[in-house]
């Protein structure tokens, strides 16, 4: 069963002043009663922080991808989440980035509204060719000026659709806290963490709940928001457990992250690079940082997921990214032109 | 605060010995550091004979090999380009050395300010964790970022070879527009201050966005006008990772100077430093790194990816 629409999964009396009640609440499967307690950990609505919520049919495929679009002008800010994740993963940040630039944020094959002819294809290369794809759909030949962010497994892919430099009028690259020797070094430890998650959850509220005190993240109004659509309802155990089987991907893990480092620095557009809390750069990272080829930014006191733990910070740099390179609707503007500094 | 050279060549030979000093130690120091570097100029006239050198980066004992290679202090002047500290593991003995070096032989030892040094960078790269780690506490990282705002951001050597730790502005023409920035401040992000740190040049002419997120790109075309502008015959910089040591560019209009051989004990290259002669001839000595010392236990645990 694919995990029902957020508004149906909240009970009366809870959510957000001004919601209304939805009439889908009938086909929510039955659980615990949430108790007041939990009330901090109750979901919210995408709509707080996006403005359309767009499913996105590729031609001649069965593949249908959701996405969350914010603002209709300026350019667009593409965003891929990281493995286990949603698209609803950059939503704080979109509400803020949305000020600036437009945000949109899609959920990939096999995660969040998304479905496909094989949800379990993982594979780099099918990945990075969804997202070309939808590009292509939303877009066509002429789109506006584009910067791809990815988080982790997302960042590897941001990386190889802008290596491949088939997306037309691609302006930045950032690639959110994975770099490809600590994340091959990380993968023999993967399916050992992914185990030690907790496993099933009686409600919604309690995945939340767990997310922030065990879990991935650190950010209970991020977690409210992106940690629903990570989850599906199993009726045979009659609990919530993960959309997305990481364990079952690990074929694809390698692949993610072999080669990462040189395909990042060989992408010829204007890059940067956020880590979270430490400098983590493997041999190849940190010669060409050392070169200066490209920007990296060390955001401190957050977790992995940079974007749902600090939002306005990461919303920060990439207005501050998109500006410092003069990103403008189109592409850049009055290239080569710098102002001399007033004295 | 030491009262005669007896207590400053002390100093100096247990940092040698990569024994860092005492907090009262550190402050004195800085302070006595603070006078010297208060009477300097944003444009630093130095003599030759002097030996110029690039990024440091905590490798203290890549510093001591740098000081076996090309003579020690007093004996050879030098020039050190910025970037003393972050990144290697004896950040507090690097720059503590090259601070009590200052202090005893002014006149024959010059230090830039580096892009590192900064407080917002240093408390991200290391040298702040660093502080911590050996004293307990951030003061010793206080005086030291204080004593930062005071560093020099350019040198010249006889009036020919300029000095600086990354590269030109386009709000700066002349030496003379250098010599009336205010330089006592934390490096801003933007701005004149921030580009002789932070930019780098170019195979493309004229200036660009630089790929760091600080300071400029600038082309062949661009150096050469300053060094014509100014009566320069080179600008000697640091500030990028050579897999030499030193790197020629732009028409010998520009050479970088990197003197962290094994950059983060990982990146394989060689270091350098340049020798300018009495008669300003230019001679490179390119070195490898120290043999390894056992590091201090710095690991991280692997990061908890979720993929």
């Amino acid at each position: 069963m694919e995990p029902a629409p957020l508004a149906s999964l909240q009970e009366e009396g809870e959510g957000e002043p001004g919601e209304s009640p939805s009439s889908a609440a009938a086909a929510v499967p039955p659980r615990p009663a949430t108790h007041h307690s939990l009330h901090k950990y109750a979901p919210l609505d995408w709509s707080a922080y996006f403005d359309e919520e767009r499913r996105v049919a590729i031609p001649d495929t069965e593949d249908v991808f959701n996405v969350y679009m914010a603002r209709s002008e300026g350019p667009v800010v593409f965003c891929l989440h990281g493995g286990g994740y949603s698209g609803l993963s950059f939503a704080l940040a979109a509400s803020r980035m949305k000020e600036k630039a437009r945000v949109v944020s899609m959920d990939l094959r096999g995660h969040g509204k998304s479905t496909t002819s094989d949800d379990s294809d993982l594979s780099i290369e099918t990945l990075s060719s969804d997202v070309i794809a939808v590009l292509r759909t939303l877009y066509g030949d002429s789109p506006p000026a584009i910067i791809l962010v990815g988080h982790s497994m997302g960042g590897s892919v941001a990386i190889h659709v802008a290596a491949k430099k088939v997306i037309r009028n691609l302006h930045g690259l950032v690639v959110i806290d994975v770099v490809e020797g600590t994340a091959m070094a990380s993968l023999i430890h993967m399916q050992k963490i992914l185990a030690n998650r907790a496993q099933h959850f009686p409600s919604i509220e309690k995945a939340i709940e767990w997310s922030v005190k065990g879990g991935p993240l650190r950010n209970i109004d991020s977690a409210r928001v992106s940690i629903p659509s990570t989850l599906k309802y199993d009726e045979s155990r009659e609990c919530y457990t993960y959309r997305t089987p990481l364990e079952e991907t690990e074929k694809y893990w390698k692949g993610w992250y072999e080669g990462l480092s040189e395909k990042f620095l060989s992408c010829p557009v204007q890059k940067v690079l956020l880590l979270a809390g430490t400098d983590r750069l493997d041999r190849a990272l940190t010669i060409g940082q050392m070169q200066g080829k490209f920007q990296m930014v060390v955001v401190r006191h957050t977790g992995h997921a940079i974007q749902e733990d600090v939002p306005e910070e990461f919303a920060s740099h990439i207005l501050n990214f998109i500006a410092r390179n003069k990103i403008g609707p189109n592409g850049v503007e009055i290239p080569g032109l710098i102002k001399k500094w007033q004295h | 605060m030491p009262s005669s050279h007896g207590d400053l060549d002390r100093q100096i030979a247990q940092l040698r010995e990569c024994k860092h000093l005492a907090e009262g130690e550190v402050r004195a120091l800085c302070e006595q550091a603070k006078a010297i570097l208060m009477e300097e100029w944003n444009v630093q006239p130095v003599r030759c004979p002097v030996t110029v050198c690039g990024d440091i980066h905590g490798q203290f004992y890549d510093l001591i090999e740098l000081f076996r290679i090309g003579g020690e202090a007093p004996d050879t002047n030098y020039l050190f380009m910025g970037d003393y500290v972050d990144r290697g593991y004896y950040s507090v003995e690097t720059v503590s050395l090259l601070v009590a070096l200052k202090v005893r032989y002014r006149d024959r030892i010059t230090i830039l300010r580096g892009n590192h040094e900064s407080r917002q960078i240093t408390q991200v790269y290391g040298f702040y964790d660093e502080c911590l780690r050996k004293y307990g506490n951030a003061n010793v990282w206080k005086y030291f970022t204080d004593l930062f705002d005071y560093l020099p951001l350019t040198a010249l050597i006889e009036n020919q070879v300029f000095c600086l730790h990354g590269g030109l502005s386009p709000s700066l023409d002349t030496l003379d527009n250098i010599r009336a920035l205010d330089r006592i401040q934390e490096v801003p992000h933007e701005g004149p201050m921030c580009d002789l740190l932070w930019s780098d040049p170019d195979d493309r002419c004229g200036w660009g966005i630089s790929p760091r997120g600080a300071g400029y790109t600038f082309g062949q075309d661009i150096a050469q006008q300053f060094n014509h502008t100014n009566g320069l015959s080179l600008i000697s910089r640091a500030h990028q990772l050579v897999m030499e040591g030193f790197n020629w560019c732009q028409d010998k209009n520009v050479v970088t100077v990197f003197s962290a051989p094994n950059y983060c004990y990982r990146c394989g290259n060689m270091a350098a430093i340049l020798e300018i002669g009495e008669n300003m001839d230019q001679n490179f000595l390119q070195f490898d790194p120290a043999p390894r010392q056992i590091e201090p236990d710095t690991t991280r645990k692997t990061p908890d990816y979720f993929l």
